[in-house]
């Protein structure tokens, strides 16, 4: 009102011109940068890269370890995602339905783990695999199963499967919480009128309590498919490193080897042009398949 | 008659996966806690039990021998760094893209926030050359600046979102009595934000303090590793030195600062993440 247009402008350019350059120049440029890298042997230095079109294209698909990688990635998700939602689910339907007094321990006890480092994570977890000294192990054989123990991060067949438990360990909490947020908006005389017409607790979640929080159900699957495709290499490279024998190696780790370990850069940043692709494809599907009407009673 | 006891017996029954699952998230850390003051041969010999005495010598060793000191020093100065940095960026931009209706207000809000979306790891690969080209790379204050960017949309989004709850209002009269947009800013809105201000704080702290693979890909050399690289070395060690409690201490002194922040902070930590899990 006071103050002319001139000075409006001038403070908008304040507000935003100094975080969008930063912004720009460390997130946008390199993610544009990426796709034009992908193009061009790029090892080494910067100076050293030659325009070579769709050739490291030609190679990824010509990879025989990309379509393991692709598997693998998938496999966490699937597996993370009916993990953590099924005991997210049951723990968040627990802890708000059932009158449980010491409700607000488990809510602090089950979420902590989320707020640790995925490399306090990786390497608590490494250990407690580890053949000779673990938890698991020595769990197995106090159990008189001396016949299920195995170097589990270092058998083909189970190192992948093993890195589902940690991150399911670790994710929990969060979902349980948005859960419980969502059945805490559930109105209680939906469940006051289910009573009345004598559903039993069993009828009641399928028929309220699961439709209501559907969109919190739909986030939190978005939400772990999101950041499995885009970050569960973190916790590949800190617990088995790909290995053995790159079998457990997902995208994101074998760009990390590709780019960082072997200085293949262009054809790092190709591996990373997949992921990108592959994660924006597989969340439009799932979007589209999880698109179902808001109920309402 | 049947009602009155069987809700009891559902509770009963509940509590024990309950239990159970309070036993699996608490039992390895614990563990962890009381490895870090055992002997190789007590690790050995009884792992899942309690030590003779409560040696500290693993501490130590980690702290002198494998310059932990210097790695929470670094940890320490990029979580401080890295969350200065990224409220002084985000407070002035959602103040603007949540109150100030310009041209492609939403427009710039969306880029923000589906940075969220993207898989960061295609932009690492460039992002490592244009730090050795800005002399930013191997060193604390590149990889603070790194971390500062990477919670931008996070923050912005959290920030914004609470600033609508604020009331116009309070803008407008001042704005009547003469203020200046900046004195609106830092005087009325900032302040008025220090609930959400803090939330994002503490949940940026943590992600700086945790944060791991950008460190590896950035940093290079011993005395400028943060916590996790630190950690990560000693544990790749510890298959050939069995330094086992050295591994376990180390863990213990990365873990204490989130449990005391957790300790104090534990609803607002809930909340701050919850609702930048909402953004999907």
């Amino acid at each position: 009102m006071v103050q002319s247009k001139k000075q409006k402008n001038l403070f908008l350019a304040f507000c935003l011109v100094p975080t969008f350059i930063l912004f720009a120049i460390f997130t946008l440029y390199p993610l544009f940068s990426g796709l034009y890298y992908s193009f061009f042997d790029w090892s080494g230095s910067s100076s050293n890269s030659e325009f070579i079109g769709l050739d490291n294209y030609k190679r990824l698909l010509s990879d025989n370890i990309i379509p393991m990688t692709i598997w693998h990635d998938y496999f966490l998700v699937i597996t993370k995602v009916f993990g953590i939602m099924i005991l997210a689910i049951f723990f968040a339907v627990a802890l708000t339905q059932l009158k449980i007094k010491e409700a607000p321990f488990y809510r602090v006890v089950f979420f902590f783990p989320n707020i640790m480092s995925v490399v306090v994570i990786g390497i608590l977890w490494t250990f407690i695999y580890n053949p000779s000294l673990g938890l698991v192990n020595s769990g197995l054989e106090f159990l008189g199963l001396e016949s299920w123990t195995r170097p589990w991060l270092g058998d083909q067949d189970w190192a992948l499967p093993s890195l589902v438990l940690p991150s399911v360990w670790a994710g929990i909490g969060l979902f349980m919480l948005l859960l419980i947020g969502g059945i805490s908006n559930v109105s209680k005389s939906y469940y006051e009128a289910a009573e009345i017409d004598g559903a039993n607790q069993w009828q009641q979640f399928w028929k309220i309590t699961l439709p209501l929080v559907w969109p919190q159900i739909k986030i939190s699957i978005l939400y772990i498919v999101i950041t499995t495709l885009n970050g569960s290499f973190i916790i590949v490279q800190i617990m088995t490193g790909g290995g053995p024998n790159n079998s457990t190696h997902v995208m994101g780790s074998y760009l990390y080897q590709q780019a960082f370990v072997q200085y293949n850069f262009g054809y790092g940043a190709t591996i990373g042009v997949m992921i990108l692709i592959l994660s924006l494809l597989t969340v439009l599907i799932l979007q589209f398949f999880m698109k179902r009407e808001k109920v309402q009673y | 008659m049947k009602k009155k006891w069987q809700p009891t017996l559902i509770r009963t029954g509940i509590r024990i996966p309950l239990i159970l699952w309070t036993l699996a998230v608490l039992y390895p850390i614990i563990w962890m806690f009381i490895g870090s003051f055992k002997s190789n041969a007590e690790i050995y010999a009884n792992p899942w039990g309690l030590p003779e005495t409560f040696n500290v010598q693993n501490f130590a060793d980690a702290w002198n021998n494998y310059n932990i000191d210097t790695s929470v020093f670094n940890s320490a100065i990029v979580t401080v760094l890295g969350m200065v940095l990224t409220l002084v960026l985000a407070l002035p931009t959602a103040y603007a893209l949540e109150r100030l209706r310009f041209r492609g207000s939403s427009i710039l809000f969306t880029v923000y926030v589906s940075a969220m979306m993207i898989p960061m790891v295609l932009g690492w690969i460039p992002l490592f050359f244009l730090l050795m080209d800005f002399g930013l790379l191997d060193s604390i204050i590149g990889l603070s600046i790194v971390y500062a960017i990477s919670q931008l949309p996070f923050s912005i989004f959290v920030l914004t979102s609470f600033m609508g709850t604020i009331p116009k209002e309070l803008e407008e009269s001042a704005s009547m009595d003469g203020m200046s947009p900046y004195g609106i800013l830092f005087k009325i809105i900032a302040p008025l934000s220090t609930t959400a201000i803090i939330t994002v704080s503490i949940m940026n702290a943590i992600q700086f303090w945790n944060e791991y693979f950008m460190a590896l890909i950035f940093l290079n050399s011993r005395e400028k590793y943060t916590l996790g690289l630190a950690i990560d070395f000693i544990g790749s060690e510890a298959q050939y030195t069995n330094a086992w409690g050295t591994l376990f201490a180390s863990l213990t002194i990365a873990i204490i600062p989130v449990i005391v922040l957790y300790a104090i902070f534990q609803k607002r930590i809930a909340k701050g993440m919850t609702e930048g899990a909402i953004k999907g």
